[in-house]
Parts: structure tokens; C-alpha cells; sequence
């Protein structure tokens, strides 16, 4: 499974460029699914059918990640840019970014008055080695990702992108063990998570399911001087009670810690005072879908270091594929 | 029609959030001939539907702009004098000064003034009146007031366009009215030609206050594309040259998630085909347009954005270039006009 998530991380895909994303995670589920379609935003679904009498569940993970993106060159080729998602500048000095051609550039700072405060983003700038605007190998639309190889240090995995590859990473595995379930299954990588969560909203729309589920990362409150958080690395994925843009659905929610319980799986109960999922948009769709959440615990989110533990997303595979041989 | 006249029409014709009625009869006016079916949506926002020249059923592309304009709305009557709040972004430090026209029982004209400075404080003197000090005075005694103009009732600005120097032109409402003139051109170019698609232009209701026309009319419409047509900075004194485009010359076209890249693409190729010169607006998020509401309205909506620069964004002098919109009203038709039967958004790895 590292295999995958590595080369999940590593791919290029900030929101609304996720076409190698998709292109990847096509090519895995295609042979392990029944149909596989994508949408007209660009949202990857592969369906797996049920056995019969059971639900249309969508399980949903967001293909895209946080990047910037090239607002303007000046006459010496260097680029101001705009966060795409929720960067912070503060991760942003010294950084190395990725554009979809393959161009690196490296994020330098004005001078500033007071060199121990954060800069702001127009302060900041994306330099590429080009000398003017005519050698300069990218173009104001372009759109960079932060550039961090994928690491494995003991039980941790650490990426950039674990936001939400990590999820896709879940879902990947979730198909690849499924054997005959009641439900019919539509595993949803979705577009566009960072900026509006449109990707998930409209997939769902089209496939009107009974029950949603959004698998992606949540913060935890473990690290020293943390915000306090009663989530910790390594105690198991957390099914998410609240989070600031949703209440799980207690069906939902129910349906989790009981598999959980049922297959011994250590969990976390969540509330995230800060952010919100994927679940939060197609709960709100048509007339309205009970929604919930299956939350890898992640430190470092929106930084180009985030860090999971593998028994994390091991249980949260094993408890999704409990889940789904219930009723 | 001549773009300038059409222009100034537009500007000039009330329509608040919500109150759309007078633009819209003047649309209807100039639309009716140039589409095989026109209707307005539970809304209010107007739909002129294009019927393709392609074998049914076929596929539809939207054209959207909004036709309403920000604006203030009675709170109080007041000892004569009323009492107001803004519609939309308005501003309020335009405001003392300003000519409005309150839409009450019948049209009275109006003026926001202030206190003379000679009786002003010399400490308030450089400070922006806050909402409890601006008033709209028509002139009427309060009972007679009463009588004419309701708490609710919308107020306009009211501002005659004027041409300046350029081919530019200043007036109210240009947000979003230049691109509802740019539909009216492209419709009328595609009245002389016989596109394979339908082509439904929608004048949308309500944007200026949450999107909500475009929202219903996506949803009613269910296109297969869409295209939203809005304003962008043009560059002034005081605004970064990274987020504006200089005026006359060429419209932008944005990029970002909000956009599908096949319509960004054939976009630009069809500027380019045509020599239409054209700016890329890059957009990290969700553009705070109609070409939001309509993306991800149903399974999602492949959308394009084009923009006309215009300065001034929210006052009543607001100006753009006409050179500029005719050019995208040239563009929009060339793109709904070039159109294969089975032209469909597609992703890079497909």
C-alpha cells in the first residue's frame, strides 16, 4: 500500500488540475470495479455493485491538494502568486514548488521591516531561474504544488498531499478487499475539495445515494503545545461527530463505531472546532443525504510535511470493509 | 443596434436585486427578435432560447449575465428625510452627492447630501459618514412621503452614461449591464448564422446578493456547457497590475478550478482564430460569478468565464471600453457558432 500512497503524494494535482491524479487513479480501479465514469467537473467514480437490498452508499476523497498560482511576471521573470486552498505564508518561505510541466521554483521574500513576523503573500515570490519574461517557462493560470518526496520513518508516513491521497489511498485498498456486499458502493475521487467542495457536491447529485461518507484527514491534538484536540496519532481513524461545516448524521456515525466495535478496531471520536470535509456539501444535496466522515489523524495539515500513521489507515480500511458487509 | 446607444440604454435602466423589472422589459425588448423562445424563471431572471440547427435532442450551451445592479433600499421614513441601507457591495462614501432615483409607488427623483462642511467638526472632517448620517431627501413633506414610498422600496442611482474620450464610456450599472449588452451582441451575430447547439442567453437575477438567479436558472436550464459573461478590474492608479487588465485592450478569460480547461481552451483558440486579443485572470477559488452557481449546479456544468475590464467597480461611474465589448460579444457567438454536434469538454487523460 505504501507503493500507492507514494505515488499518490508525489503526483501533481492541485485543485482543478487533477488530471494526473485522476489519470493514476483510473488506471488502479479500473480491473477492481464494475463501471467507472467520471463526471462533467472531472470527479473519478467507480462503481462496485451490491448483492442486492442494500444501500447506495458513496464513500468520497478529494484528488486535489492546496498549491499556488501564477497571478503575474515581471519584467525579470519573477512570479507573484495566489494560494490556491488554505496555504499559509508562513510554509511558503523557503519552499519549493512543482508546476504541471515539470518547472521548480523557489519561493523567496521581499525585504521586510520586521523580519520576525510572517510575510504576507504579496510580499512573496516564486523565482524559476528565468532571467525575463521571455525565457520564463510558465505563464500567468499556471498552477504549482509544494514539492516534497514521500518519506516512511517507523509506523509514520509522512507527504505532502497526505491530504486527502491518504483517503484516495483508503478507498484504493477498501475496492481491492471488497468481496460481495449487500450495498452498492460508489467510491468517489473528487475534484476541487480545497477551494469549494464542488467535486463531491455535483457527484453526488448524479448518483442520489442513500448514505455519504467522506474519508479524509483530521487534525489531532497530540504535538507539543498543541490546540487541544482529543484525537491522537496512531489510537485508531476517528469517525467525526462535528466539524465546522457539518454534524455527522447519528445513522451514519452509528454505523461506523459499530463496525469498529464489532471488528475490534480501535477508533477516535472527533470534533474538529476548524475545517471541514467533502461530507459537509453532499449532505446538503437534493433533498438531503445522511452524511459522516471516517478521519485519518494527521499532524502538520496544509504544511508540505503531513504526517499519518500506517495502523491509522490499516483500520480504516478494515473498519470500511466491516461496515460494508452490514446492513 | 449601435453598441454605444445599446450601452447606455442598458446602464441607464433601473434594476435592483430583486426588482429587476425595468431592465428586463428592456432586454425582453431587444431580445424577443433574436431568439425562437424567450421566458422568465420562478425568479425572475429572463431566458432567450436559440434553437440549433443540429438533430434533436441537442445539446445546450447558457450564456449568463446578470442584469442586476447594487443599490439602496428604504429602512426608515424619518421627519421627512429616508433612512437607508445598501443592496449589494455599495459603497457609502460615494454616496454624498449622488443623484438616486427611489422607486416608490411612482419614480421620485432623489439626492443624498450631507452637512455642509462649514458646520462639520474639523476632527470629522476627513472622516466617511456612517449609515445613521446619510439620508435620501425627494423633497416631499413626511405625510405626503408616506403616501408615495414604502419601507422596502428600492432606490437606484440615477446617472445619465456619458461617452468620454477613447471609445470609453462612464455610467451606473455597467457592472453587469456591459454583459448583458455583450449577449445582446452575440445573439444578434448569431441571428446571421445557424449554430448546430442551442444556445439558451440568460440575464440572471440576484447576483450581486448571493448568485441565487443564476443558481435557478442552471438548474432549469441543465446545459451542457455554459459560458459566464462579467466584469473584471481594468487597471487604474492604486490597484496592483497583477489584478487588472488595461481597458480597450482585449477582454480576459479566466483560469482556475471554477473553469473547465476544454472551455478555457477553446476559448483562447477561438480569441486567437479571430484575432480577438484577450488577458488570462487567473482564479485560485471560486470566482464570486454566475459561472460559480452554474459549475456546480446538478452533476456540475463544464463553465467558462469571460470578463470585461471595467474601472470604478461599484460607483455610479463605472467605465469600459466598447471596443472591448464587442469583442466579446464577437467572441461569444464565434464560440457558440463553432460548436461541433458532438463537441463535449474533455479531460487531458481521457
Amino acid at each position: 500500500m505504501n507503493d500507492l500512497i507514494c505515488q499518490l503524494t508525489e503526483a501533481y494535482g492541485p485543485s482543478g488540475f487533477e488530471d494526473a491524479v485522476r489519470s493514476l487513479l483510473r488506471s488502479v480501479v479500473t480491473p477492481l470495479a464494475d463501471e467507472v465514469r467520471v463526471t462533467p467537473l472531472g470527479s473519478l467514480v467507480a462503481v462496485r455493485r451490491g448483492t442486492g437490498n442494500g444501500r447506495r452508499i458513496v464513500l468520497a476523497a478529494h484528488m486535489d491538494e492546496i498549491g499556488v498560482m501564477v497571478t503575474y511576471v515581471d519584467e525579470k521573470g519573477f512570479l507573484r502568486f495566489t494560494p490556491i486552498g488554505g496555504v499559509s505564508p508562513l510554509t511558503c518561505l523557503g519552499a519549493r514548488v512543482r508546476f504541471e510541466n515539470g518547472t521548480l521554483g523557489v519561493i523567496g521574500s521581499e525585504k521586510r521591516e520586521d523580519p520576525g513576523k510572517a510575510p504576507t503573500f504579496e510580499q512573496l515570490y516564486i523565482d524559476v531561474g528565468a532571467t525575463g519574461r521571455d525565457d520564463c517557462p510558465v505563464r500567468v493560470g499556471d498552477a504549482a504544488v509544494f514539492e516534497r518526496p514521500f518519506a516512511v520513518q517507523g509506523r509514520r508516513l509522512v507527504a505532502k498531499a497526505m491530504d486527502d491521497r491518504i483517503g484516495c489511498a483508503v478507498l484504493v485498498e477498501t475496492l481491492r478487499r471488497l468481496g460481495p456486499t449487500p450495498h452498492e458502493v460508489h467510491f468517489v475521487f473528487s475534484v476541487q475539495e480545497e477551494t469549494t467542495l464542488s467535486g463531491a457536491r455535483t457527484a453526488a447529485y448524479g448518483i442520489e445515494p442513500d448514505m455519504a461518507i467522506a474519508v479524509d484527514v483530521t487534525g489531532t491534538g497530540d504535538t507539543p503545545e498543541s490546540r487541544p484536540m482529543a484525537v491522537e496519532l496512531g489510537k485508531g481513524p476517528a469517525i467525526k461527530v462535528q466539524d465546522a461545516g457539518m454534524i455527522a448524521h447519528p445513522t451514519v456515525r452509528e454505523w461506523l463505531v459499530r463496525a469498529a466495535e464489532a471488528a475490534g478496531i480501535p477508533y477516535q471520536m472527533e470534533v474538529l472546532e476548524w475545517g471541514t470535509t467533502d461530507a459537509a456539501a453532499m449532505q446538503l444535496v437534493r433533498s438531503g443525504v445522511p452524511s459522516g466522515c471516517l478521519s485519518i489523524p494527521c499532524r502538520y495539515i496544509h504544511t508540505p510535511s503531513e504526517m499519518v500513521d500506517q495502523e491509522d489507515v490499516e483500520g480504516a480500511v478494515r473498519l470500511l470493509l466491516h461496515a460494508l458487509q452490514t446492513a | 443596434m449601435e453598441t454605444l446607444q445599446l450601452l447606455k440604454q442598458l446602464s441607464e435602466a433601473p434594476g435592483l436585486p430583486g426588482h429587476e423589472e425595468p431592465v428586463r422589459a428592456l432586454v425582453r425588448t431587444l431580445w424577443t427578435p433574436l431568439v425562437d423562445e424567450i421566458h422568465i424563471d420562478g425568479l425572475g431572471s429572463l431566458l432567450g432560447r436559440r434553437r440549433g440547427s443540429g438533430p434533436e435532442p441537442r445539446p445546450t450551451l447558457m450564456f449568463a449575465a446578470h442584469m442586476d445592479e447594487i443599490g439602496l433600499r428604504v429602512v426608515a421614513i424619518e421627519r421627512g428625510f429616508l433612512r437607508v441601507a445598501r443592496v449589494g457591495g455599495t459603497d457609502r462614501r460615494i454616496l454624498p452627492g449622488t443623484e438616486v432615483l427611489v422607486h416608490g409607488e411612482r419614480d421620485l427623483p432623489g439626492v443624498v447630501g450631507m452637512r455642509p462642511p462649514h458646520v462639520v467638526p474639523p476632527d470629522r472632517r476627513d472622516k466617511t459618514l456612517p449609515w445613521e448620517e446619510l439620508f435620501v431627501d425627494v423633497g416631499l413633506p413626511e405625510e405626503e412621503l408616506k403616501a408615495v414610498v414604502r419601507v422596502g422600496d428600492p432606490i437606484s442611482f440615477r446617472r445619465e452614461a456619458v461617452e468620454l474620450k477613447n471609445g470609453l464610456l462612464a455610467g451606473k450599472a455597467l457592472d453587469n449591464r456591459v454583459s448583458v449588452a455583450v449577449l445582446t451582441l452575440a445573439l444578434e451575430h448569431l441571428s446571421r448564422t445557424s449554430p448546430t447547439w442551442d444556445v439558451v442567453a440568460v440575464a440572471t437575477v440576484q447576483e450581486e446578493v448571493g448568485l441565487y438567479g443564476a443558481t435557478t436558472a442552471a438548474y432549469g436550464v441543465a446545459p451542457d456547457i455554459a459560458v459566464a459573461v462579467d466584469v473584471t478590474f481594468g487597471r487604474q492608479a492604486g490597484v496592483p497590475n497583477h489584478r487588472a487588465f488595461p481597458l480597450g485592450e482585449g477582454i480576459a478569460i479566466g483560469v482556475g478550478p471554477n473553469f473547465h480547461p476544454a472551455m478555457v481552451e477553446r476559448l483562447k483558440r477561438t480569441a486567437e482564430a479571430n484575432e480577438i486579443p484577450y488577458h488570462i485572470d487567473p482564479i485560485p477559488g471560486r470566482s464570486g460569478t454566475d459561472a460559480w452557481a452554474i459549475q456546480v449546479s446538478r452533476e456540475g456544468v463544464p463553465t467558462g468565464l469571460v470578463s470585461v475590464p471595467l474601472r470604478y467597480m461599484h460607483q455610479p461611474v463605472e467605465t469600459v471600453s466598447l471596443k472591448d465589448v464587442e469583442r466579446a460579444g464577437r467572441l461569444l457567438a464565434l464560440f457558440a457558432a463553432g460548436l461541433e454536434a458532438d463537441f463535449r469538454p474533455r479531460w487531458e487523460d481521457e
